[in-house]
């Protein structure tokens, strides 16, 4: 079963949320501040964690900086729905994926299913990846298995979703991927309006990749189509 | 404190007293010093200039000539010079004072006697007439100074342009910051809240610059209030968030104790839910681009393939309903745009068009180059609707604008979606508009800089 910690200062709501969750077979915990959330986390007992901006003590942004040093749990961030702002800073910090909120909990579930997947995947256990264990690109390796991500000898810290996106970019190299396809594949749902996620995960993925060794761009961004990593 | 009176009136007055005196002066110092005669050489030079050309005319001209030629004398000489025969007429007829009159009767002095006729002041014409020229120096008046150019000329000009100076600088000195202010209002007026004036007028103490600070006044004032009333507004929708939240989860609650049953009611609320939530989405968006003072984040936009983005998007939206929206012309462009605004404007746009456009046609969208800027594009958005009343077109990106019938209620009126869209254009430097079409439809027009610098990064 997994364990989901729930990061949101409104009390009345985290119960109910607490309530439609385990229903859907999730074991919940609650808590109503910064402070709590992150010592919460790092006690390790927690396979997701869904964490609300606006919160007292240390907000949502600040938990997860913090947060992001020294731990890939993947977190899902509720942000508030006009502030799209809010949800490319999450995302910029390392966050997985965002629930605009107030949101439909059938929505919730779906998108916290699929990080949770993405983040199984690198347990080993997703039969997709064993027969393949090095994916080899110029100056970058991806270990499958391990879901690890080496670029010249040194190897990058990076969320599972980070990595899901690169790894479905590595397996086209050469070819564009449209926003739509990267969205399904990587992200495990439909691209939707104004979203940005896999733009910022694009983002944060070029920062931490750096360029190519030769100094080109190593992920080209095609305009109005999609996104193409660059082939040798 | 009434300084600006006093600047007033002491300058009218002083320029008045000294450009009166000064003439008067002038005038004045004129007439001594034709009067005087003696003790100045340069009259008498001129009179006995005078007295040779007298000669020259009478002799070669007569009386006729000599006549003609003292009137033109008359008209240029402060001093009248009279021609007077032995009869003690003036050749001109003007009256003789007495004391002239005394000086001819008088019988001349001996050693006057001996001397030349020319000495005398004696002219003498063709036909044996003899006159006498005397000026009559006594006569010099201050009417005679005045109505003659050539001597009150000089003195004129440079009054002239010494009060045209003082004048300018006096009416550029009062007019400039009551400029500035009436530009500052005007700024204020169309938005720029933070627009103040009494910093521009440096020290400047006077009416105008009270003035100023009222203005100043005022215009913190106003922009505290509509600050307050924005935050108001933002706080409440912020504030209805969370009861909305926590009934989304309630209604998924209700979903999930009766799984794979159909409940028409929760769907309805669920979908009144959903309503309330993008109208607070939209209300908190509006607020926010109202306060803001410029655009967030921008990037370059390529704006023919937004505009096909977002059209293939509203267009597959509205398919269901046999309605359509299809780009009919585009060229390439593009934009320094933040584009999630840019996008939520056209999109609003032509959503908006789509809603309103008859069944069974279609939204015509076009990308083309404005015909009225160089360096600007138009988006013009075409629907096949029942147009709206000329007099609502300017109020049509007012917020909740209803046009007024009852289908238009129905559905929620124009909403918040076109005011969204309007302040959005205007953030980017550019207009939008709406008028009806000859052939029935409304036609919005977004017009958009595209060689618009960076404002802020």
């Amino acid at each position: 079963m997994n364990r989901i910690l729930l990061a949101d200062d409104d009390i009345e709501l985290c119960e109910m949320l607490q309530e439609y969750l385990e229903t859907e077979g999730f074991q919940v915990e609650a808590v109503h501040n910064g402070e709590d959330a992150l010592e919460k986390v790092r006690s390790n007992a927690h396979d997701l964690l869904v964490l609300d901006v606006m919160m007292p003590k240390r907000n949502g942004f600040d938990v997860l900086r913090d947060l992001r040093m020294s731990s890939q749990i993947p977190v899902l961030m509720l942000t508030a729905r006009d502030e799209d702002v809010d949800s490319i800073v999450g995302l910029e910090l390392g966050a997985d994926d965002y629930v605009p909120k107030p949101c439909n909990p059938r929505v919730l579930v779906a998108r916290i299913r699929a990080a949770l997947r993405r983040a199984q995947a690198s347990a080993g256990d997703d039969p997709a990846h064993t027969q393949q264990d090095v994916l080899t690109l110029d100056d970058l390796q991806m270990h499958t298995g391990s879901r690890s991500v080496v670029v010249g000898g040194k190897p990058i810290a990076m969320t599972s979703t980070e990595y899901s996106v690169l790894e479905v970019l590595l397996r086209e190299a050469g070819h564009v991927v449209s926003k739509a396809d990267l969205s399904e594949r990587a992200l495990g749902r439909q691209l939707t309006r104004y979203d940005r996620s896999i733009d910022m995960h694009l983002s944060s993925l070029r920062k931490k990749l750096g360029p190519l060794p030769n100094g080109t761009e190593r992920i080209k961004t095609v305009r109005g189509v999609g996104y193409q990593y660059t082939s040798p | 404190m009434y300084r600006l009176v006093w600047k007033i009136f002491f300058s009218f007055w002083l320029s008045l007293i000294v450009f009166a005196g000064a003439s008067l002066t002038v005038a004045s110092l004129y007439v001594e010093h034709a009067r005087s005669e003696d003790a100045n050489q340069s009259p008498r030079d001129r009179l006995k200039g005078y007295l040779e050309e007298a000669r020259v005319v009478a002799a070669s001209e007569g009386t006729e000539g000599l006549s003609a030629w003292l009137k033109k004398l008359d008209r240029r000489e402060v001093i009248p010079i009279l021609l007077i025969d032995a009869q003690g007429r003036d050749l001109l007829d003007r009256p003789v004072s007495a004391h002239i009159a005394e000086r001819i009767e008088r019988p001349p002095a001996r050693h006057d006697q001996r001397r030349h006729p020319a000495q005398r002041g004696l002219v003498q014409t063709g036909e044996g007439t003899e006159y006498r020229l005397v000026p009559d120096f006594r006569a010099v008046t201050l009417n005679r100074v005045l109505t003659r150019p050539r001597v009150v000329a000089f003195p004129l000009i440079a009054a002239a342009i010494i009060s045209a100076l003082v004048s300018f600088f006096l009416a550029r000195y009062l007019s400039l910051p009551i400029r500035r202010l009436s530009r500052a209002t005007r700024q204020f007026g169309s938005g720029d809240l933070a627009m103040r004036v009494a910093p521009s007028l440096g020290g400047r103490r006077d009416e105008v610059a009270e003035l100023a600070h009222d203005f100043d006044q005022m215009a913190d004032q106003l922009q505290a209030l509509i600050a307050a009333q924005r935050q108001l507004l933002s706080d409440v929708s912020h504030e209805l968030r969370s009861p909305l939240a926590r009934l989304q989860v309630a209604l998924g609650l209700a979903r999930q104790r009766r799984p794979n049953q159909p409940f028409p009611e929760l769907d309805r609320i669920e979908r009144e839910a959903e309503r309330l939530n993008e109208l607070i989405a939209q209300l908190l968006s509006l607020a926010r681009l109202e306060s803001d003072a410029g655009l967030p984040r921008t990037e370059r936009v390529d704006l023919a393939a937004l505009v096909a983005e977002i059209a293939e998007s509203a267009d597959y939206e509205v398919s269901p309903s046999k309605r359509g929206v299809r780009v009919v012309a585009s060229i390439p462009a593009h934009i320094e745009a933040n584009t999630t605004l840019l996008h939520s404007a056209l999109e609003n746009v032509m959503r908006n068009a789509a809603k309103y456009t008859a069944e069974d046609t279609g939204v015509e969208v076009s990308l083309s180059p404005d015909g009225q800027r160089a360096g600007w594009v138009l988006v013009q958005v075409r629907d096949h609707g029942p147009g709206v009343p000329e007099d609502m077109l300017a109020r049509l990106f007012d917020p909740f604008v209803r046009v007024g019938d009852a289908r238009d209620r129905a559905s929620g009126g124009y909403g918040l979606g076109l005011a969204i869209a309007k302040r959005a254009i205007q953030l980017h430097g550019g207009e939008i508009s709406a008028r009806n079409h000859a052939e029935g439809g409304l036609t919005v027009s977004i017009r958009l800089p595209t060689d618009r610098i960076r404002s802020n990064s």
